[in-house]
């Protein structure tokens, strides 16, 4: 094990291309010095937080004005809504799951991205708020008014619709969700709170006496949390791509006649992951260069999970080209429909951007070796794959609110788009300024940084030498 | 006699488990000795017992009854409303799989939960001996034994090194 002594203050440690790759933060001030920044309010940060402001309201006022003007009655005015809705959801729920997922694997390097990970659970609080409008705008399951071939009931995943679907079953699935990864959280964040409680004042003094006033970290109480958050974070992955499931397949797959598509949830998952690993890498970008945190995170994350995000990338495209084929090879009129008004038609230049910015250019920026060994490579290529994610759910949801007559047998002919308005527009800038706004105001109430994790890490990890190189030295406890 | 807590404070590993060498010596019984650290350390680092859990029983009891309330809220809809859908039986497996399956991990969430709750002994309204150093690094010792023991226990401390040690 590596003792204090043997610790190297900041900056990197590695040579030739890994250079700065590995750091080494001093055990004995770890506690103090993350706790500081936590409570610090720098003028980016003021900055952020006010532009995050400015979206939330811009995105309320549009809420406000659509709800007013178009009501809950028709789903097609809300299309954007649920697409902005999706791409948060999808993004946010699954970044917790990443610190569950690489706990698991025991890495050195997921450390500094634990918590960066685990914050995003406080989204999910907002996500339970902002799924309730899609709840209402959702057409009924029964068609109140056949007429024709008309289908009597919905197509829909609940089948002879038992007691609360959909909208019990449905918002029960966002609060369990909520509840798992506030519950990850609050037991991974236990010992920093305890530890800062030394250095808090006021309101954050009476939170963290409140929330972790009984941690003295015992072996008993070390051993609970282990286990806690081994059982959760498995939980939280079994639950997430169930809520994915349902929530693609009712908001998107059965608002469209005949779409029936066994690809789409797994799709929908494996962009979530992509997406949320992406928006950690870029976190972690902007706490590492302008957050102070340079002596905590290295390059070490970055080049590490940028192979992950590679393989993520290439299995979306996968899963795209395997929905795509086989309706295509199909070539049923009305499976024709369907890829003609998701792909080839109305929305073809959304869709183009969507392939442009979920594949290729990540594809290109991530095999790359220097770039995924730099700091700032994976988290470009991460924020290319944000921007192609929020086009493919915009696309998919805005052209799945708008089909028009729900109750078809199948899609008879190919809708017109329906592109985004101004009020459409402000909801979607509010809907990323809500993420950015909660995720900054939690950033101030827990460290950021997982404390515990980052000196468990000091125990395990140093530098020595081999001939004439310099090497990181790894211990394996388990 | 009324047993007391008495904390030993080190500033290096090696020094608390010879600490707990000492009071192994002594006739502490293990059962009254807890490590206090800022981090997990690696299994029997300080030479301490086993702390055996059985946080697992609990997701597995409330999966067990998440799923007998899906599987009984499906069943008993069907059977209310028998409504013929697409030609399948009007008690079929598939339908109530959604429900059943949220039922399942909603209850083992639930119930993981009250399993941590319940283990770690919460709410703890009464806070115990502690000493802030030992968040930077430094371990701490904690036994919990009779008074008329602390004399041997600070002799154990004072032996390993302890750089400070604290009474209630």
């Amino acid at each position: 094990m590596a003792s204090s002594a043997e610790q190297h203050h900041g900056g990197g440690h590695g040579h030739g291309q890994h250079a700065g790759m590995w750091v080494f933060p001093v055990r004995e001030e770890i506690t103090r010095d993350v706790a500081g920044k936590t409570f610090a309010m720098p003028s980016p940060y003021k900055l952020a937080l006010g532009i995050a402001a400015i979206l939330t309201i811009l995105g309320v006022v549009g809420f406000f004005i659509r709800a007013s003007s178009d009501g809950f009655g028709s789903p097609g005015p809300w299309g954007y809504y649920a697409g902005i809705f999706s791409f948060v959801f999808m993004v946010t729920g699954a970044a917790p799951l990443v610190a569950a997922a690489f706990r698991f694997t025991k890495s050195h390097w997921r450390r500094p991205l634990s918590r960066v990970a685990e914050l995003f659970a406080m989204v999910g609080i907002v996500n339970i708020v902002l799924f309730i409008p899609l709840l209402l705008a959702m057409p009924p399951i029964k068609n109140p008014d056949v007429q024709g071939s008309d289908l009597e009931i919905r197509r829909t995943l609940w089948f002879e619709v038992p007691i609360g679907a959909p909208y019990t079953w449905d918002i029960l699935c966002f609060v369990g969700l909520a509840f798992c990864s506030v519950m990850i959280l609050w037991l991974s964040a236990t010992p920093d709170m305890a530890q800062a409680r030394a250095t808090a004042t006021g309101f954050r003094r009476s939170l963290y006496g409140a929330l972790a006033g009984w941690w003295f970290g015992t072996k008993r109480q070390w051993n609970h949390q282990k286990a806690g958050l081994a059982l959760l974070g498995a939980f939280y992955f079994m639950l997430l791509i169930f809520v994915q499931f349902i929530f693609i397949t009712e908001f998107a797959m059965s608002m469209v006649p005949f779409w029936k598509d066994s690809v789409l949830p797994p799709m929908y998952t494996v962009m979530s992951f992509q997406t949320g690993l992406s928006l950690i890498l870029i976190v972690m970008f902007i706490m590492r260069r302008w957050g102070g945190y340079e002596n905590y995170i290295g390059k070490a994350p970055f080049w590490s999970a940028s192979k992950i995000l590679l393989g993520l990338t290439l299995l979306w495209t996968y899963h795209l080209f395997a929905f795509f084929i086989t309706y295509w090879y199909g070539r049923l009129e009305v499976e024709q429909n369907i890829l003609k008004y998701l792909f080839t038609q109305p929305y073809l230049v959304v869709f183009l951007g969507n392939m442009l910015f979920s594949f290729f250019i990540p594809f290109a920026l991530l095999i790359w070796n220097p770039l995924r060994r730099s700091d700032w490579g994976p988290p470009l290529a991460g924020l290319v794959a944000l921007v192609g994610s929020l086009l493919f759910n915009l696309r998919t949801f805005a052209a799945a609110f708008n089909t028009g007559n729900h109750f078809e047998f199948a899609l008879s002919h190919v809708p017109a788009a329906v592109w985004p308005d101004i009020w459409d527009i402000c909801i979607i800038l509010g809907g990323l300024g809500i993420v950015a706004l909660v995720y900054l105001l939690s950033a101030k109430l827990f460290p950021p940084m997982s404390i515990w994790e980052v000196k468990e890490g000091t125990l395990y990890q140093k530098m020595d030498t081999l001939m004439k190189g310099e090497y990181l030295v790894l211990a394996k406890p388990e | 006699m009324a047993r007391r807590p008495i904390l030993g404070v080190f500033d290096s590993a090696n020094s608390a488990a010879d600490a707990g060498d000492g009071l192994r010596r002594a006739g502490i019984p293990e059962t009254d000795v807890d490590f206090l650290t800022d981090t997990p350390y690696p299994e029997g680092a300080f030479g301490e017992r086993e702390e055996p859990h059985r946080l697992y029983i609990f997701p597995f009891i409330g999966a067990l009854l998440g799923l007998t309330s899906g599987i009984l809220l499906t069943s008993m809809t069907q059977v209310a409303y028998p409504m013929v859908t697409g030609g399948k039986p009007i008690l079929s497996i598939p339908p109530m799989a959604v429900v059943c399956y949220e039922g399942t991990m909603l209850g083992a969430i639930l119930f993981t939960v009250l399993g941590i709750i319940f283990e770690s002994r919460l709410p703890k309204l009464k806070a115990g001996l502690y000493d802030t150093r030992i968040t930077e690094g430094y371990i701490g010792v904690l036994v919990n034994t009779e008074e008329t023991q602390h004399g041997e226990v600070e002799t154990a401390f004072g032996q390993a090194g302890a750089v400070d040690i604290k009474r209630e």
